[in-house]
């Protein structure tokens, strides 16, 4: 009993800290048609900035109220300096993230090694469950990951702003021709992908080896859960994300790591064979 | 106030449709702008509504040069656009597809007004009903009263009698020359329906192989079936 609720706590910490990491992948995917390849490096850069923020003194929550910032700012820039060019070159937005993924990766390693750095528990405390130890810090992530999905839920579904974000991505020419200005609609999307992407980083660094390779081991699932849940809606993203570190954390905790990623992929094939454009798929007006 | 001069364009793949149009548009004036399928007309208002890069030529609006404009500014210029097939938001619903086209303009206010309900009724029933869930009539006008909902100068109507009941265009006739003549709205409406056009314009053009060929008061196209057959027959 207490090892399938420790079991249940691991899954949703993991699906929760995993939506985090997708739900800027699948707005920018959703939204401009990107496939962001330098999400994962995103997701990096926000811990570093925890790095960065505590070489100097300062305390984990400022950093962790710093990261989403300058991801935000980091993310207007690449949009105005690579992305802009791209749209609509569906191939070449791989090919351009993909080549940005790589130079920050280097940039990191030039500006602070390529060894791991640590960035200290702010909250090394556990608390009892149901009988069951946990991490509070675990938790902590949990409540971040739900705040910021409700948040970007209501964003997208209970103010004007999105509105206006989704009737671009119904259609993008008739939502121009009424006037609403998707270029600015393209940036604050891009900027929110990477402050989202900045924030998963920043929390998730306490519990990671902030190195300069981690951003790759949340961003195949990430994928692997937007291929599965569909992008025509959140809802799809919840699923995805939720069968995804589900599965994985079931298996590896019966059985090994290794196996619970055989698991994952073979569950991600049939699911994909059956479900070409993803569980929620179809649903996408086009 | 809309003057269009020598405008080429075509689509991305470099099929030229458009070889040198030449049309002007007088605030409060209606025209029609008629010709067979494949002659241009769509193409023609969606390079005016900088969905399609023009060629060469240009387009401008009340003196200022709208060529090669995004489509978001060129709506913010006052021009309003419906498009054939009405492309409405069909999963949002319909006070939310007329929010939609308000949201986007500087310097309105975000609340529908009642007075666009007044002037289509049925819209005030299905609020909010899902806009794929009305009929084809009711779809058009949802698409009509999303575009002049803003208060354009100019409204580029294309074909709004497709699929529509004759009960239903003659309603949507009423209330588009009603608009056009309390507001001041200019019209340029592209159409087969020999009655929408005699309902609403004053002035017809007609377009063939890409370039406007001739030219006629609206009126007279009642009596004139030769010109109709020449331009329109297939």
């Amino acid at each position: 009993m207490a090892q399938a609720l420790l079991v249940a706590l691991d899954a949703s910490n993991f699906m929760l800290a995993l939506l985090l990491v997708t739900l800027g992948l699948v707005i920018l995917f959703g939204l401009m048609n990107v496939i962001n390849m330098a999400h994962g490096e995103m997701f990096l850069l926000g811990a570093y900035a925890v790095v960065l923020v505590q070489r100097y003194g300062g305390s984990f929550w400022l950093a962790l109220a710093l990261a989403p910032l300058a991801l935000g700012v980091i993310g207007l820039v690449i949009e105005e300096v690579v992305i802009r060019h791209v749209y609509h070159r569906f191939i070449d937005t791989i090919l351009a993230t993909w080549g940005l993924s790589i130079s920050l990766k280097q940039a990191v390693i030039i500006a602070f090694g390529p060894t791991a750095q640590q960035v200290h528990n702010p909250l090394p405390q556990t608390v009892e469950i149901l009988g069951t130890l946990y991490p509070v810090y675990r938790l902590f992530i949990m409540a971040v990951a739900v705040l910021a999905a409700a948040g970007t839920f209501l964003l997208f579904y209970q103010t004007s702003l999105g509105l206006v974000a989704r009737a671009v991505i119904a259609n993008r020419p008739m939502a121009g021709s009424l006037g609403l200005n998707t270029r600015r609609m393209d940036r604050m999307t891009f900027a929110f992908g990477a402050a989202l992407a900045g924030l998963a980083g920043a929390v998730m660094a306490p519990l990671m080896s902030v190195d300069p390779q981690m951003g790759v081991g949340f961003l195949i699932p990430a994928f692997l859960s937007i291929l599965v849940g569909g992008t025509g809606t959140l809802l799809g993203t919840l699923l995805g994300t939720t069968l995804i570190a589900g599965a994985g954390t079931v298996v590896s905790s019966i059985w090994s790591q290794i196996t619970a990623q055989i698991v994952v992929f073979a569950l991600a094939i049939v699911v994909i064979r059956l479900f070409p454009q993803g569980l929620t798929g179809g649903s996408q007006e086009r | 106030m809309l003057r269009i001069r020598g405008l080429v364009a075509g689509y991305e793949d470099g099929g030229r449709v458009l070889e040198s149009i030449d049309l002007q548009v007088a605030a409060g004036e209606s025209v029609a702008l008629m010709g067979r399928n494949g002659m241009g007309k769509t193409t023609l208002l969606r390079a005016v509504m900088g969905l399609l890069r023009p060629v060469a030529g240009g387009v401008t609006f009340d003196g200022s040069d709208l060529t090669g404009r995004p489509p978001f500014e060129i709506s913010n210029a006052g021009i309003a656009y419906v498009p054939q097939g009405r492309e409405i938001f069909k999963d949002f619903t319909v006070e939310e597809n007329l929010r939609l086209g308000l949201l986007g303009k500087t310097g309105m206010a975000a609340r529908v007004p009642d007075a666009i309900y007044g002037r289509f009724p049925i819209l005030a029933e299905r609020r909010a009903q899902r806009a794929g869930t009305l009929s084809g009539g009711e779809q058009q006008q949802l698409a009509i009263a999303r575009a002049v909902i803003s208060r354009p100068r100019l409204l580029l109507l294309d074909e709004p009698s497709e699929g529509v009941q004759p009960s239903i265009v003659e309603a949507i006739a009423a209330t588009v020359s009603a608009i056009s003549r309390e507001e001041g709205t200019s019209v340029l409406l592209v159409e087969q329906n020999l009655d929408l056009v005699l309902a609403l314009t004053t002035r017809c053009l007609f377009i063939e192989n890409g370039r406007v060929v001739a030219q006629s008061a609206s009126a007279r196209l009642a009596d004139d079936s030769e010109l109709l057959a020449r331009y329109l027959a297939v």
